[in-house]
């Protein structure tokens, strides 16, 4: 199942700020489910990719200490009518991406 | 990893399916090879350094502008702000909490096309430093910032 992605982006006189919303647990595998005394199973985007008009821009690493649920803005040299996509892969190889054009 | 490839199996058909599966499974192990996973599994800031950009030397800048609460009432969503634009050539941005089990939180690496800017949200165990840590020039620049916590956010 593809992780779902909520995204805005406005450009500004040629810099656009972008936000994303992840649907995701980000579960970082150190968690331990107390009934049972094993850990939670590692769940968390590890990799998250940024680009306008299809050429990268931002290439990030994560681990599993950022938040539940993520969140992330970026600046970006862009204009209006431009297509930013964000694409996102977790430890356990499930992706995403969603592609906006900016307003 | 059996079982669940047995699931995709028994719920898809044919043998096109099979091979869509195992073009699924591929990816992932070239992917994980990518992912530093010696720096984010370093257990104090400097290793996590030494992984992630090859030095620990860092100096302290006042352009890079961390935006940061001084007491976060849930550690498990700390609003982290780096906003590092006035600086020229911004190669990347490593944000960590510095006393978490392993401190390397994010990295973000920037193109051509993008501004040395980055919001985001951390967890974060106890009361410790946020750490901005900026490649710009082949230079290591930081910005530091206490945040108090007082609910934790890692198994807390």
């Amino acid at each position: 199942m593809s992780i779902k992605i909520r995204m805005r982006g406005k450009s500004k006189g040629g810099v656009a700020q972008v936000k994303a919303l992840i649907k995701h647990p980000m579960e970082s595998g150190a968690r331990m489910n107390k009934k049972t005394g094993k850990p939670y199973p590692a769940k968390f985007i590890d990799m998250v990719q940024v680009s306008v008009n299809g050429t990268a821009a931002v290439d990030a690493q994560w681990s599993g200490a950022v938040s539940a649920n993520p969140y992330m803005a970026v600046k970006l040299n862009a204009n209006s009518g431009d297509e930013v996509t964000v694409s996102i892969t977790d430890n356990t190889g499930a992706k995403g991406t969603k592609s906006i054009k900016l307003k | 990893m059996k079982r669940r490839s047995f699931l995709k199996g028994t719920l898809a058909t044919g043998a096109a399916a099979v091979a869509v599966n195992a073009g699924l499974l591929t990816p992932n192990v070239v992917l994980a090879a990518d992912w530093n996973s010696k720096a984010f599994k370093a257990k104090t800031t400097d290793d996590a350094l030494n992984s992630a950009f090859g030095s620990a030397s860092v100096a302290d800048s006042g352009d890079i502008k961390l935006k940061a609460p001084a007491i976060a009432e849930n550690g498990a969503v700390t609003p982290v702000t780096v906003d590092a634009s006035g600086i020229d050539g911004v190669e990347s941005i490593a944000i960590m909490a510095s006393k978490n089990t392993h401190p390397l939180v994010c990295e973000y690496n920037f193109g051509a096309g993008a501004l040395g800017y980055v919001s985001t949200r951390i967890k974060m165990g106890k009361t410790m430093n946020v750490v901005a840590v900026v490649k710009a020039g082949g230079k290591l620049l930081k910005a530091e910032q206490e945040v108090k916590v007082t609910i934790g956010g890692c198994g807390g």
